[in-house]
């Protein structure tokens, strides 16, 4: 909460405000017409690109990174006060088999603490029974190895799973300060029995101007198993993502990613490139198990980029979408001279 | 000779009109509506109607301009989480009716079906965020979970866009504090989400339940709006500004913590949200969570970065009042 004494106040005087109608400083514009522009505009550009593979702007994150890397959960005490405690997991999702690794940290203006706490954990399973308890300690003897630095860790190492192929696993966390106040956060992880893994093998080849790197997985029962990849040049650079959904039966199978010509051509990079990010899942349901990210899977042979299709992918039914826009913001852009005539 | 001098103008006449129509037509409106605490939407129509209202305000009439613009109401299952049937599910599923030219339950129809060249905005208030996060984010067979329980693909075509309004991309740190049992200071929230049922479980604020960790990038934009007007108790619960139980890093899909603070000078940017691309700012408003859908605060506005409002021709800067007495309904009417 920012400032509610403040906000209130405005509130009061908000409402105190006479007119029901809609009052706007001159200055200021939503343009008639303009959302369904630039709508329209975003749409021919993403059109370039199939639904399953595009490329990655300069200076663009790794989209599987970014979702693979675990966010804290941090909340502030009654009336904001400091300290405030952060959580977190060290994964998002963990496989079967893997202990599960705790954190938290107690803040003030976004730094870790060294003051004791007593920190505790209830992990919580998604139909409201307690789990596990966990005790937080920050000895250096958990998770995290460095004794008195404040972050706080524990370990779960789990005998099952309570939904299989993933479960999630809330972690209500409570930490009494010396003074006796608590401080209390919600975390949470996945728990996966992922039904396929990969096997390690890899293959790469063209195929209509566009690079196809194939990725071998072992199945082990039936379902829809989905993969992702990130291609990186050998410099480091993320050019280029890739995704591909199967229904398998058990055994082994080939899951193709095919990377768009386009993207190389975009990103003005020749081969050979690095798959620097792998993501399997079965996704037979929800939640969907997630196999641990595999980095740097694969590197493939040398291309050029001539090799590679140029062409854009032209995806009617974003084009079909631009057109009907473009046709809505004329129309808007009309009736509003139309209302200013009168 | 005579047939032929009437046929070509009858038939210019009629090209013409065939273009104007096609160009004259406004979007249908299809609402969708939040979090519940029953069922009551999902098997009466009037509860999902009465969602957007409050006495004589109505969202929903404000919106369509006085029912000027078709609309189309949606009713779900606002206890079971965002990706289940009787929530994603059910409400692909009336989006494609809707574009079929189907009736929703009060029997409003879109004044134009996909098919006669009808466009279709997709209006969604707080849950109905992350609802439509899933099914856009599930279109297209390579997505993990494409088609899941519903014609994700057909909504993902055939609408143009999505607008939400407090919407809980992120989940609520609301949710976090439900499902925590024991903080009193945030009681008020319980007003609105009440227990830590299925819904509220999907909430909340950790990777776990995220939708994002289940979609990709939305097929079709997601427009984001949302009120910074506090709730005596429940804001207590929340990080940064925030709509009494929505933070704003949830509102505005915003990429890294879900509950870190932002206000609106320093909301996350069209460049760092939760999908690398799909996502646009519009504004934020001085309304709560139960004010920004159904119309009863007609108040402040104000610029957020990369928002839609232009002071002079150039976006407006962050936090610039842009209005002063405009509900986020009458806000829409401005957009189409």
């Amino acid at each position: 909460m920012i400032d509610a004494k403040k906000k209130i106040a405005i509130a009061m005087v908000m409402l105190a405000a006479p007119g029901l109608g809609i009052i706007r400083p001159a200055a200021a514009q939503a343009e008639p017409g303009k959302l369904a522009r630039d709508t329209a505009k975003d749409y021919r550009e993403a059109a370039r690109y199939p639904a399953s593979s595009h490329a990655l702007k300069k200076g663009e994150a790794d989209p599987i990174q970014e979702k693979r890397v675990p966010t804290r959960q941090t909340r502030r005490g009654p009336d904001d006060a400091e300290p405030a405690i952060s959580v977190w997991a060290a994964k998002v999702s963990f496989e079967k088999g893997q202990p599960v690794d705790l954190y938290a940290t107690l803040e003030t203006n976004g730094k870790a603490i060294k003051n004791p706490a007593e920190i505790t954990g209830e992990i919580v399973g998604s139909t409201g029974g307690v789990t596990a308890l966990v005790a937080y300690r920050d000895d250096g003897q958990g998770p995290d190895r460095k004794a008195g630095d404040g972050t706080y860790s524990a370990r779960w190492t789990p005998t099952g799973i309570e939904d299989a192929p993933a479960a999630s696993y809330m972690v209500r966390v409570r930490a009494r300060l010396a003074n006796g106040d608590l401080r209390e956060a919600a975390g949470g992880f996945l728990y996966s029995d992922p039904a396929a893994h990969l096997t390690g093998h890899y293959r790469d080849f063209l195929r209509d101007g566009n690079l196809v790197i194939a990725a071998e997985v072992d199945v082990a029962e039936t379902g829809r198993f989905h993969l992702a990849g990130t291609l990186y040049t050998l410099a480091g650079e993320p050019i280029g993502f890739a995704q591909a959904a199967a229904n398998l039966e058990p055994g082994r199978h080939w899951i193709e990613l095919s990377y768009y010509g386009l993207i190389f051509h975009d990103r003005q990079a020749a081969g050979p490139y690095r798959l620097g990010t792998l993501a399997l899942s079965t996704a037979t349901r929800m939640p969907n198990a997630l196999n641990d990210v595999v980095a740097d899977a694969y590197v493939t042979r040398s291309y050029r980029v001539e090799q590679m299709r140029s062409a854009s992918f032209e995806r009617p039914q974003l084009i079909e979408s631009a057109r009907r826009l473009d046709l809505d913001a004329e129309r808007a852009e009309r009736e509003a001279r139309g209302m200013r005539r009168q | 000779m005579t047939f032929r001098r009437m046929t070509v103008p009858l038939l210019t006449a009629l090209a013409l009109a065939a273009c104007a129509a096609e160009a004259g037509a406004q979007p249908c409106l299809i609402f969708v509506h939040g979090k519940q605490t029953d069922t009551n939407t999902y098997t009466s129509y009037t509860a999902a109607r009465n969602y957007w209202v409050s006495g004589a305000n109505d969202f929903v009439k404000t919106a369509t301009k006085n029912f000027a613009t078709s609309y189309y109401v949606v009713g779900y299952n606002g206890t079971r989480p965002y990706w289940d049937a009787q929530a994603a599910g059910v409400v692909a599923n009336a989006i494609v009716n809707a574009t079929n030219g189907g009736a929703d339950g009060g029997g409003h129809r879109c004044a134009k079906t996909y098919a006669q060249g009808g466009t279709f905005w997709v209006i969604a208030h707080s849950m109905g965020g992350p609802v439509m996060d899933y099914i856009l984010g599930n279109n297209d067979a390579s997505d993990p979970n494409y088609n899941f329980n519903g014609p994700y693909d057909q909504v993902a075509q055939r609408i143009s866009l999505a607008i939400t309004v407090g919407g809980a991309h992120r989940g609520s740190q609301g949710a976090d504090a439900v499902c925590l049992q024991s903080n009193i200071l945030c009681s008020f929230i319980a007003i609105f989400i009440q227990s830590c049922d299925d819904a509220t479980y999907w909430l909340r604020s950790s990777d776990d339940v995220q939708v994002r960790t289940f979609s990709n990038a939305p097929a079709k934009n997601i427009y984001l709006t949302g009120g910074y007007k506090a709730i005596f108790g429940a804001s207590a619960c929340l990080n940064g500004e925030d709509d009494g139980v929505v933070q704003y890093a949830s509102i505005y899909a915003c990429n890294g913590s879900a509950t870190a603070s932002y206000d609106n000078t320093n909301v996350c940017n069209n460049a760092n949200k939760q999908e690398a691309g799909g996502f646009r700012n519009l504004d934020a408003s001085h309304e709560n969570h139960d004010e920004e859908r159904n119309a009863s605060n007609a108040d402040t506005r104000k610029a957020i970065p990369d928002g839609n409002w232009t002071c002079g021709g150039s976006p407006c800067a962050p936090n610039t009042t842009v209005a002063s007495a405009m509900t986020t309904a009458q806000y829409i009417t401005l957009l189409y």
